[in-house]
């Protein structure tokens, strides 16, 4: 069974090796299917994991399986092992199911970039990563996946790198993930100082022993590191600008697999979440602030995949809520069903822009639906998952953190009020995109692309895995039916620590229905509006000056982050340059060469030609050494 | 008695070496330098013979005043003229005064440390027998004892002349030279 | 001994060498430098016999004797190098000739 999570893990490694070492003997198909084949053979191994979880007992499901002791020392000890548990079998599923049917759609979209071979080996670079984070059984190998996602995502994003857009964007990404990273080595240095190890079994039981402050520094810097890489508000401004990347990397990689990572890190290190309390409250407001936030921008963006990239950042506020609050299972069925449809809406949205020329601006889209007729019912069906209209997945897993918030109190309330909020936002913005792009008369645009394809919406490869995603969106809910049948609840219960159940915070029945049907109505209110407005056309946009102007600046984030990190380091930079650089170091090499031509004039005045003055220097160089001679006796 | 005398003799031999020495440094003429040069030889002979090198004695008259000496009275009748120069330096000051300053720094320090170092071990000299610093003596350790010494010394000699003849064997530019002052003396 | 201590050679043959020195640094003729260096030589001479008296040793001796040849050998040299400069009618004169001026 750890075979399988080890060919689980390298495979994709294998391949992105092959793709570079072969390089430009093999063509860029070949390439693009090593990729996809290495990927749908880490799927294989991880299908094969799974099921030898399955066959074991309820108590036997935790193996921890290591290939070499990296670093052995009295004090300290870390091997390269893998953690093969239900949550690490459930994101090595994911991660490799969902990513090999990207990698599949992206042979179609990519078809015919010069360099489509870099971007498969960097895809196959990515799932490698992907799976060595959640595989990882200690958190030193875990932030070695963790540095490398951030690092494929970089690469990635600045794919077309001609584009200076795309460089920005990837720069962006990269630099603000590094600011998690470092919380995350801080919080790692602490853990390490503490308890002596890094091994996650390990540290978690050293954690129960510690003083508040050190566990909840150690919490914090996790938190640190889960907000960057999972967008979250106060570091969520690189995800938008992330969509420079081409389709399939904002669907594998900004959607369905990396962002997710910061809710698997707290699902992860739950026990030491659970002690520091006051840092979980933190990451539940953060989520709830985050789609909040996210859910009033995406009103007013005009690109189809910006829409969507907020939409994402919104759904894993939602995340953090539930994961915040104790709710780590129905948190973890939203990062699955999650992935799912939002994966499923990326690719449909990438149908669209394939099918216009890559044009992305939805206000030049209109009537797509006579036109693309697949992809119509493709986009409909995420969309209503994502809004959670049952019987779609997102119905269940939404509300089973909603209801989680219901029952954990005070605090838990009023996120909850938030979270219903956001339930309206999310069925006003999803459905705005909807109407603009699909219905009504097909736009000028529109019918000047058309008759470029006449061979249908895409090939195989890209309708494929849009369908599959359509399929499972709709039944990926019913793994879980709150009061009914809690199958995937119970397969992650192993994993807590300490405890029978996973979950801290049980919601009765009543709340959970309660809480669906309320979450179900708003969801139809927001669709409403939407049709009011976009549909059927019959009320006016409403405009407020100031309110668009915020929304459309993204609530001023950039601008505030440019002006205290950015400009501040620019002239720290430039007056370094001009009083360290130039002066000092630039100057003391021209200094050496100028001081040795100077040096060299003065000592060559010795040489007089004069026999004299030679003697002379002979005779008081006697003189000195016959003092010398003396003293020393 | 005896001591007496040896010591007069010492004195006089001392006293001519100095003069002698001082007038070599300060005649205009070469010539008289060379002259002064030989009175001084001699006086170092006479100190010699006292010190029991009687050998080097009559070595140094023969060679140093008689052979090595004519050899500069020889060069001085050749060049004439020429050889005549001033007597102290017009050149750059700081020479002068440098040069004083270290000749006399020399002999301070050297009698410092004679003074110092070796004071009491001069006062006690070997008991030595009659035949030391005889011919016989020396021409014995040069052919046993000092016999690698003797040989190189005799191959520096040989490379000596060589190097005088080279040196002193005319050239065409010379010879033009000569023939150009000639006719120009000629005419 | 008979006479003044080797303290008194060693004293004499200290302002010999001094004398020469001077005569070395000061003198613009290089007939008259070659002459001084000749003192130089002898004062140095006059060291080794006295030291050779001292320890009742030859080997002052023998050294002084190879101090002779060379010196005899040096004369022969920057004499002959004298009169080439003179042949070339060039100045005799010490500050003149500068021509390996660095």
């Amino acid at each position: 069974m750890t075979t399988g999570a080890w060919i689980c893990l390298w495979a994709p490694l294998a391949g992105a090796l092959v793709i570079t070492l072969l390089g430009t003997s093999i063509t860029r198909a070949v390439a693009a299917w090593i990729s996809t084949l290495s990927v749908f053979t880490a799927f294989a191994g991880a299908v094969v994991t799974f099921v030898g979880l399955l066959g074991r007992d309820h108590e036997e499901r935790e193996v921890v399986t290591s290939a070499y002791t990296w670093l052995a020392t009295p004090n300290f000890r870390v091997d390269l092992s893998l953690l093969v548990d239900p949550l690490s079998v459930t994101m090595m599923l994911i991660v490799s199911g969902v990513g090999g049917l990207i990698v599949l759609y992206s042979i179609g979209y990519m078809d015919g970039d010069p360099e489509e071979r870099r971007y498969f080996a960097y895809m196959s670079l990515f799932v490698f990563s992907m799976l060595l984070l959640v595989q990882a059984g200690n958190f030193l190998l875990l932030l070695a996946g963790w540095g490398l996602v951030g690092l494929a995502s970089y690469l990635l994003i600045g794919f077309w790198h001609e584009r200076p857009e795309a460089v920005a964007a990837a720069k962006k990404a990269f630099v603000m993930n590094a600011f998690g990273d470092a919380t995350m080595a801080l919080a790692f240095f602490v853990l390490m100082w503490q308890t002596g190890t890094l091994n996650f079994l390990a540290s978690f039981e050293g954690a129960a022993g510690l003083s508040q402050t050190a566990v909840n520094l150690v919490a914090l810097g996790l938190l640190g590191g889960a907000v960057a890489k999972s967008a979250q508000i106060p570091l969520h401004t690189w995800l938008p600008d992330a969509m420079e990347g081409p389709t399939p990397v904002s669907a594998l990689i900004h959607a369905a697999t990396m962002v997710t990572a910061g809710v698997y890190l707290i699902v992860r290190a739950h026990p030491i979440f659970e002690l520091a309390p006051s840092i979980s409250d933190l990451a539940a407001g953060l989520g709830a602030i985050t789609l909040l936030v996210a859910g009033l921008v995406a009103l007013v963006q005009t690109d189809i995949k910006r829409v969507i990239a907020y939409s994402t950042m919104s759904q894993i506020g939602y995340m953090f809520l539930g994961a915040g609050l104790g709710a780590y299972g129905s948190a973890m069925f939203h990062l699955m069903t999650h992935a799912f449809f939002k994966a499923l809406l990326f690719l449909a949205a990438g149908l669209v822009i394939h099918h216009l020329a890559n044009e992305q601006d939805i206000r030049k889209m209109g009537g797509l639906r006579g036109v693309m007729p697949k992809t119509f019912i493709a986009f409909l069906i995420g969309s209503l998952a994502l809004v959670g209209i049952p019987p779609l997945s997102g119905f269940f897993s939404k509300d089973s953190i909603l209801a989680s918030a219901l029952a954990s109190g005070g605090y838990g309330q009023v996120l909850f009020v938030a979270g219903l909020v956001g339930a309206l936002l999310t069925g006003l913005y999803t459905f705005r995109l909807f109407f603009v792009v699909f219905l009504g008369e097909p736009s000028p645009f529109v019918r000047e692309h058309t008759h470029d394809h006449a061979h249908g919406e895409g090939p195989w490869t890209m309708m494929w895995p849009v369908a599959i995603l359509a399929v499972l969106s709709v039944v990926g809910g019913w793994l879980q039916i709150a009061g009914v049948w809690h199958p995937f609840g119970e397969w992650l219960d192993p994993i807590a620590f300490g405890r029978e159940h996973l979950a801290l915070v049980e919601p009765t029945v009543t709340q959970d229905y309660v809480t669906s049907v309320i979450a179900v109505a708003l969801g139809l209110l927001g669709i409403y509006v939407a049709w009011m407005l976009y549909g059927a056309r019959s009320r006016p946009v409403p405009r407020n000056a100031a309110v668009q102007d915020t929304l459309e600046h993204k609530f001023w984030f950039d601008e505030l982050y440019d002006l205290i990190f950015y400009k501040p380091a620019v002239l720290l930079t430039r007056g370094l340059r001009r009083g360290v650089e130039e002066p000092l170091i630039g100057g003391s090499i021209s200094g050496v060469s100028v001081g040795t031509r100077e040096t060299a004039g003065v000592v060559g005045e010795a040489q007089t030609g004069y026999l004299r003055s030679y003697a002379l220097a002979i005779a008081l160089g006697v003189a000195i050494l016959v003092v010398v001679f003396v003293s020393v006796q | 008695m005896g001591d007496f005398l040896v010591w007069v003799i010492w004195f006089l031999a001392a006293a001519g070496c100095l003069g002698s020495g001082i007038a070599v440094i300060t005649f205009t003429n070469p010539f008289y330098s060379a002259l002064a040069l030989i009175g001084n030889l001699g006086s170092l002979a006479v100190l010699f013979l006292l010190a029991s090198a009687e050998f080097l004695a009559a070595a140094q008259v023969l060679v140093y005043a008689g052979a090595v000496m004519v050899m500069f009275l020889f060069v001085i009748a050749y060049l004439g003229d020429r050889s005549e120069g001033v007597r102290l330096s017009g050149g750059p000051n700081w020479v002068r005064v440098g040069a004083i300053v270290a000749a006399t720094a020399l002999l301070v320090e050297v009698i410092v440390v004679i003074g110092m170092a070796a004071g009491d071990r001069l006062s006690d000299p070997a008991k030595i027998q009659r035949s030391f610093g005889s011919p016989e003596e020396i021409g014995r350790l040069f052919l046993t004892d000092h016999l690698l010494a003797f040989e190189i010394t005799s191959i520096v000699l040989l490379v000596a002349a060589v190097g005088g003849v080279v040196l002193g064997s005319r050239s065409r530019a010379e010879d033009e030279l000569d023939e150009a002052e000639a006719a120009r003396a000629g005419t | 001994m008979q006479g003044p201590d080797v303290l008194w050679y060693l004293v004499l043959a200290a302002i010999l060498f001094s004398i020469g020195t001077a005569g070395v640094l000061l003198r613009r003729s290089p007939l008259i430098v070659l002459l001084s260096l000749e003192i130089m030589l002898n004062a140095a001479n006059l060291a080794l016999i006295s030291f050779a008296r001292l320890h009742g040793d030859h080997d002052g001796q023998i050294f002084a004797l190879a101090v002779m040849a060379v010196a005899a050998s040096e004369v022969v040299v920057g004499l002959g190098l004298i009169v080439a400069i003179a042949r070339r009618r060039l100045d005799l004169d010490v500050d003149r000739l500068r021509v390996l001026r660095g």
